[in-house]
């Protein structure tokens, strides 16, 4: 293991050195650093163009510039030396620079990577489950729709359709949603869930009929208490919500014959639910901190009373509770950040138009966690969906294919052939080996993503790394470019490593060696 | 038995961890419940918001490498070098407007050239450290270059010596005076000019505090920094000595010590003499920076409203959504007929105006083809202005016109005057049949050099080639990304591309138009006009003798066929409404030049 | 789609060479044939418009010259609504896409924006195919330190991520003209299929069939190219399509964020670059190039997907039926 570990990081490191050389060497030839200057007509235009050339080196070849910058790049692998990789044409160190640039690209290219996950995964096991079926020509279809719609073509379509439109509608005054709207929401919900249960016809149709009507009910009555205006789950919500969670998680984890496993669920549920009531209090004075240390308690006593009811299958049972409890409290938090929603909006910089479509904050806006929480997701949720759409379509055709190849594999069948139920089958056998393809696919992915975010950062105006880079490239500034470069590269590297790790995690056949 | 023992132990730690986190939980939530603020965002007062295309990455403009658009604004807004809280400021015709919150500028004497500025006796800084005549010395130091003893090699790079204080600009007029002749008492500073130096009206000597500098140089006090600028000699380029390590540490404030990629901890950088101080800020694209009013400000002027924010949106398309949405509510797009159907589509205000900047064709003297001044004014016949004018800036501006001078643009009062006089406007449309007449059946080959990357000039080069071939021209596509690297190469025959005319000053004047001049790219060489240039340097206070100077010089140029100058490039400012009192201003400090006159409606 | 399932059935029995299994295969997959036929359609269709190079097209307007006037305000001039359901008739007019600001007529600019990405898509995807093949087959046949010294080759240009090679290669090469671009961009996308030949590589090289044509005294050459290459076909083909649909979507990110290509040539990127803010006022300045972006991408994407299960249908055979013949019971078992 630990051979493997030297030998991969050497390699890696030789693998950057190389890379760093094609990429110097590329950004300085891109363009002429100069332009900006010759075709400038101030008076001293000629002392400026010496000046920066003198301060850039750029009599230098870039071939021979690169080991300059090396020897300052190489300073960052020791604690001892200092990190100096370059200033950029402004004088500040890159090293400056990079650090808020990194943060918020990380936040956006993270925020998509797991709803892409998520998403893509359940979508591409829902598809595999039900081939053939129109949900999975649908899916199919809308995957490659989505791998085929280039980044900033989503992003303009998302700002033009969802942020104005949303907005328009928000602030129009009258902010219900029309006997159209209506009907179109529940016959597409109708179709979906109907495609989703399959079965028989009579089965489809009245899945369909159940879905549609329970979408209108649902969509009158946020109307009628203007939901939209003042959202929140309620304490009734919130009930049916956490119920559904007790009983959901625990029937795809445990099994709704699990006794254990349910009851266990059910106090994470009612825990949480009674928080919702003892909580509010708290959550007013709160920080993030709190949030945190909250989520931790919860989670430490789901663990208790999993272990506590335990039984044979103890590990099951203390998973169920702790991913109840800790859904059901998502719920209870997210019930707190719906009730900062109107003050947020009736703020007078929001002015009732809260989806953002440039930069990652309300300028001046103050206020406590919850309202700067919100104000934070409605900037980020255009650009963290642009984002996730980019890989949602893969993942979901790489699951799906991962979960129809297993499917077929024999061990499967004898799982079948043991008598194990489809739950089982799916959840214990399956699921696990599908997940080792798509592992390595995310991690080659990260850095297609960073690299995507290089569009959508500049369309949404987020002062990321793609920000940084696309500016610094213009410029012909290498330094800045090869600091983008460098984090570009080794979060690349070093999410290969996780993969090749995480391989003999999941497969236990692999030896790392 | 023991299993139940066990279990109690547990149940015991897991109690004892629950009540160290109930500790940790109660020391992290906020120390004083927000009870006002909890459930409701804090009330603000007025915020305008401003979208700028690049990021500001200074608090100071005055550096090459800090001398971007959106910097300028920060100094106009902070009263450094200029603006309102330094002597002068420029407004959107082009006038220079003294300020006299902060002292007075007076012209004593022509030749030699001696002007005074005297500091009003309540002058102040934001943070409430009284102006001195120190302020106004370090101000000369820095833009005289008094102190430098450097010799320059043929390429613009220093051969030897020091250059303490890096300039956007150029020392030029400034590096004649003498040491300024200070009075304590009457709070004045008296600049006597080696060479008349006919911009000496935009010097401005209220930039950066001094007390600051002092600070960060380790001076003891404001005193000891001007005791040693007096006791400094001047550098001697022949006999250069050793870098002066004061005068370092004080240059290096001024190089990179204004350079911000976060709000700076040091409060001595936000000191500013105008009527904004900033406030908070975040870099790069997408990021901002923020402005409040300056509490000591005593101007008349004063602005409405209380935050300022300056928001940068590289994208151009997202400025305009990001209007629509109300995130921002001024914005200064490129303008296109799109651009401003759009924002009329929601009903954003327009206020349009012509950008100091316009595109020209020049035609190479020393090319072969264009030797010959028939050839080239053949070609001039062949140039469609108008119809170039009407696919570029007509659907943006309905009334624009032809551009007819190449000396002044269409905001200025002189461009009438120039335009009866220099003739430019008998190529308003383009004569082919008298093209051909001269070409008398030649079909000369032209490459024209442009910009690929502007859809302004690849339209205009389009049209050009199909207008230049009907007279028998063969028009060569010689445009190119890299088109600034190939002016003056001398591998084209005529060149598309934009001056930004400096609306005030005359100082650049020679660099276009005198042999061998900087930015005389196309080898264009007349004695006359050499001679004008020379005069119109040393023309001091005479603004009717440098109007007709630059009038000769445009006819001359029209009467060598020098080339064309196209258009003025159409400006655009629009609001969302909200913000009343925003005028245009094709300058370089662009729609926030009167944020003193904005005010929020609704 | 189901078709295929008992086609492959039939096939098998029938005896046939495997490449043609293959294309009976794919014939038989009406997605993916109608996607190719489409791709042809409008690749010959935008081709013959305009014309290559000295040839002209049957299109009357060239994608640079103005015209002399603008029609309609440069409204799109297509009418596809017929007469007797109230609309103008069906017509082309004089430019059925509009024309865009100096009247140039924008049928045959989208036309070009088509040709341009069909380029960088037989280009990149070509140069790209034929470099990770080969360097794919070279290592996964040699092994040892030929392999690990290309596989760290490798490495080093995965780490880059295409679009900033692109950008940077774009910023270099974007005046040079589409055909530069396009095979810049070819050489630094070629490592996906290099490892996917490498791994294919190494586990046919211990096949008999390589054994025999060993011992029969073949050159190396003649190994790789003529008796593993043809079986490592189907990766390399389904592959190639998948870089030749991510070809159209890196050169319109490219030319977007304004390193692709430039004026006065045109492509599709930079279109709806150009166009964005005429999204409120002029739409179709807008959407046909976006038009002409995703639908090939789309339609390549099903002749890739068709490619995959034409090479390897076995992920055909799982059928969720077989899930329902499990007792119902089984769940309590559990």
């Amino acid at each position: 293991m630990l051979s493997f570990i030297v030998r991969r990081i050497l390699a890696s490191i030789l693998t950057l050195l190389v890379a760093s050389f094609i990429m110097y060497v590329l950004t300085a030839y891109s363009d002429n650093p100069l332009k900006d200057l010759q075709a400038s007509n101030a008076p001293n235009a000629q002392l400026l163009i010496g000046q920066r050339i003198e301060r850039l080196d750029l009599d230098v070849p870039p071939p021979l510039r690169w080991f300059g910058w090396l020897a300052g790049a190489a300073g960052c692998l020791t604690p001892f030396t200092p990190c100096d990789l370059g200033t950029d044409l402004n004088y500040t160190p890159v090293t400056q620079l990079l650090p808020n640039a990194a943060a918020s690209t990380v936040r956006l290219v993270a925020a998509s990577t797991i709803l892409a996950i998520i998403f893509g995964i359940i979508t591409g096991i829902v598809s595999a489950l039900r081939q053939y079926s129109a949900f999975d020509l649908g899916m199919t279809f809308v995957s490659f729709f989505l791998y085929s719609l280039p980044s900033f073509l989503a992003a303009v379509l998302l700002k033009e359709f969802v942020a104005l439109g949303f907005n328009n509608w928000l602030s129009s005054g009258d902010s219900s949603i029309g006997l159209i709207p209506t009907l179109i929401i529940a016959l597409v919900i109708g179709v979906i869930m109907q495609a989703l249960v399959a079965g028989s016809n009579r089965k489809r149709l009245i899945t369909f009929a159940i879905a549609a009507a329970a979408t209108v009910g649902m969509l009158y009555y946020l109307d009628a208490v203007d939901w939209f205006q003042q959202p929140g789950l309620g304490a009734v919500g919130l009930l049916l919500l956490i119920g559904g969670i007790v009983f959901g998680a625990t029937a795809i984890m445990a099994g709704l014959n699990n006794r254990r496993a349910l009851i266990g669920a059910a106090i994470a549920g009612v825990l949480s639910y009674a928080s919702y009531f003892a909580l509010q209090g708290l959550f007013d004075i709160s920080t993030v901190w709190t949030i945190g240390i909250l989520g931790l308690a919860t989670l430490a006593v789901c663990f208790v009373v999993g272990w506590i009811l335990g039984g044979n299958d103890r590990g099951q049972v203390i998973r169920v509770t702790m991913v109840v409890g800790l859904l059901s409290s998502l719920l209870v938090v997210a019930d707190r950040y719906l009730q900062a929603w109107p003050a947020y909006i009736s703020s007078p910089r929001i002015n009732n138009r809260p989806i953002a479509t440039v930069g990652e904050q309300t300028v001046g806006l103050s206020g406590d966690m919850w309202i700067m929480g919100l104000d934070t997701f409605t900037h980020f949720l255009l650009p963290t969906i642009s984002l996730t759409l980019i890989s949602f379509a893969g993942y979901t055709r790489y699951a799906r294919a991962g979960l129809l190849e297993v499917m077929n594999q024999d061990y499967i069948r004898t799982a079948r052939a043991k008598g194990l139920s489809e739950r089982v089958v799916i959840t214990r056998h399956a699921f696990r080996n599908m997940l080792i393809p798509i592992t390595t696919i995310v991690a080659a992915d990260i850095g297609v993503l960073l690299g995507g975010a290089l569009i959508t950062e500049r369309v949404f105006a987020i002062s990321g790394m793609g920000a940084l880079f696309a500016v610094s490239l213009d410029r012909v500034d290498v330094n800045p470019v090869m600091g983008y470069f460098l984090v570009i590269a080794i979060t690349a590297i070093l999410f290969n490593f996780l993969a090749d790790l995480s391989y003999a995690l999941l497969d236990p056949r692999v030896r790392v060696k | 038995m023991t299993n139940i023992l066990r279990r109690r132990g547990r149940a015991l730690a897991g109690l004892a961890v629950g009540t160290a986190a109930m500790v940790a939980l109660a020391g992290c939530t906020t120390t004083t419940p927000e009870t006002s603020e909890s459930g409701s965002a804090a009330p603000t007062g007025g915020t305008i918001s401003v979208a700028q295309t690049n990021a500001a990455t200074a608090l100071n403009s005055g550096t090459p490498d800090a001398n971007l658009n959106t910097n300028g604004m920060v100094d106009y807004l902070m009263g450094a070098g200029t603006g309102p809280g330094s002597f002068f400021y420029v407004d959107n015709e082009f006038n220079v407007v003294p300020d006299e919150t902060n002292g007075t500028v007076e012209l004593v004497s022509e030749d030699p050239l001696v002007v005074r500025y005297t500091l009003d006796p309540e002058a102040v800084w934001s943070d409430g450290t009284p102006m001195t005549t120190t302020d106004m010395l370090l101000a000369w130091a820095i833009g005289s270059g008094y102190y430098d003893d450097a010799t320059y090699a043929e390429d613009g790079t220093v051969a030897e010596g020091n250059v303490y204080f890096q300039l956007a600009g150029s020392t030029a007029g400034l590096d004649t005076t003498e040491f300024p002749e200070i009075d304590e008492e009457a709070r004045t500073l008296t600049l006597t000019y080696g060479e008349p130096y006919v911009d000496w009206n935009l010097v401005n000597l209220i930039n950066k505090p001094a007390h600051v500098f002092a600070e960060h140089a380790g001076f003891g006090s404001v005193e000891e920094l001007h005791t040693f600028l007096e006791e400094t000699p001047a550098g001697d380029p022949e006999n250069p000595g050793e870098p002066n390590e004061q005068l370092s540490a004080l240059a290096e404030l001024w190089n990179t010590g204004y350079n911000i990629t976060s709000m700076p901890e040091d409060e001595g950088l936000l000191v500013a003499a105008g009527m904004w101080v900033p406030k908070d800020f975040q870099a790069d694209d997408g990021g901002f920076i923020s402005f409040e009013p300056n509490p000591e400000w005593r101007g008349e002027m004063q602005p409405s409203f209380d935050e300022l924010i300056i928001r940068f949106i590289g994208d151009p398309n997202a400025q305009i959504t990001a209007l629509q949405n109300g995130e921002v509510h001024v914005i200064e797009p490129q303008p296109s007929a799109d651009t401003i159907a759009s924002i009329e589509a929601f009903g954003g205000t327009l206020i349009q105006g012509s950008q100091l900047s316009y595109d020209h064709l020049d035609l190479t003297f020393n090319s072969e083809v264009f030797s010959d001044p028939a050839v080239r004014e053949a070609f001039l016949l062949t140039v469609p202005r108008q119809q170039i004018l009407e696919s570029i800036v007509t659907p943006v501006q309905p009334d624009a016109e032809v551009l007819n001078s190449q000396q002044f643009v269409t905001n200025q009062p002189q461009y009438e005057e120039a335009v009866a006089a220099n003739g430019y406007s008998d190529f308003a449309e383009p004569d082919i049949e008298r093209a051909r007449e001269l070409l008398d059946g030649a079909t000369p080959t032209v490459s024209i050099l442009y910009n690929t990357e502007n859809p302004n000039r690849v339209d205009a080069f389009q049209l050009i080639q199909a207008s230049a071939s009907e007279a028998g021209f063969n028009v060569e596509d010689a445009g190119s990304p890299d088109w600034s690297s190939l002016l003056g190469s001398g591998d084209y025959d005529a060149s598309i591309f934009g001056w930004i005319s400096p609306g005030v000053g005359y100082a650049s004047l020679p660099q276009i138009w005198q042999t061998n001049g900087g930015g005389n790219y196309n080898g264009y060489s007349n004695p006359e006009v050499d001679a004008l240039a020379d005069e119109s340097q040393v023309t001091i206070g005479d603004e009717e003798r440098l109007t007709e100077i630059m009038i000769e010089i445009d006819r001359l140029t029209r009467e060598d066929f020098y080339g064309l100058p196209l258009f003025q490039v159409p400006g655009l400012v629009a609001t969302n409404g909200a913000v009343e009192g925003v005028e245009y201003n094709g300058g370089q400090t662009g729609a926030i030049w009167n944020t003193w006159e904005w005010t929020l409606v609704g | 789609m189901t078709n295929a399932t008992t086609t492959v059935t039939q096939e098998e029995t029938a005896g046939q060479s495997q490449g043609r299994l293959i294309l009976k295969r794919f014939v038989t997959n009406k997605a993916s044939m109608v996607s190719l036929v489409l791709l042809v359609a409008i690749w010959v269709f935008a081709i013959s418009a305009i014309g290559i190079g000295p040839i002209p097209g049957w299109w009357h307007h060239d994608y640079r010259t103005p015209s002399a006037s603008i029609v309609e305000g440069g409204r799109p001039t297509v009418s596809l609504i017929p007469e007797w359901l109230g609309g103008a008739g069906i017509y082309l007019g004089e430019h059925p896409f509009g024309q865009n600001r100096i009247g140039v007529d924008y049928f045959a600019q989208t036309m070009r924006g088509v040709q341009n990405s069909f380029v960088v898509i037989v280009l990149l995807a070509g140069v790209a195919t034929v470099l990770g093949t080969v360097i794919g087959a070279v290592a996964g046949y040699y092994r040892g330190w030929v392999d690990a010294v290309l596989m760290r080759m490798t490495d080093v240009f995965i780490v880059i991520p295409s679009i900033v090679v692109g950008a940077v290669v774009g910023a270099m090469t974007g005046g040079l003209g589409v055909q530069y671009l396009a095979i810049f961009l070819g050489l630094v996308a070629w490592m996906g299929i290099a490892r996917l030949v490498r791994a294919e590589f190494l586990s046919l090289r211990e096949r008999e069939f390589v054994e025999a044509a060993r011992v029969a005294g073949a050159s190396d050459a003649r190994i790789i190219f003529k008796h593993i290459l043809p079986n490592a076909m189907g990766v390399v083909i389904v592959a190639a399509s998948l870089i030749a649909a991510a070809a159209i979507i890196l050169e319109a990110s490219l030319s977007f964020l304004g390193y692709g290509i430039l004026p006065p040539d045109t492509s599709l990127g930079l279109q709806v670059s150009q166009n964005q803010s005429a999204f409120a006022t002029r739409p179709w300045l807008f959407w046909f190039p976006a038009f002409f972006i995703v639908v090939p991408a789309l339609l390549i994407n099903f002749i890739g997907d068709g490619l995959r299960d034409a090479f390897d249908p076995r992920q055909k055979r799982f059928s969720i039926r077989r899930t329902k013949e499990l007792p119902e019971n089984a769940e309590q078992r559990s």
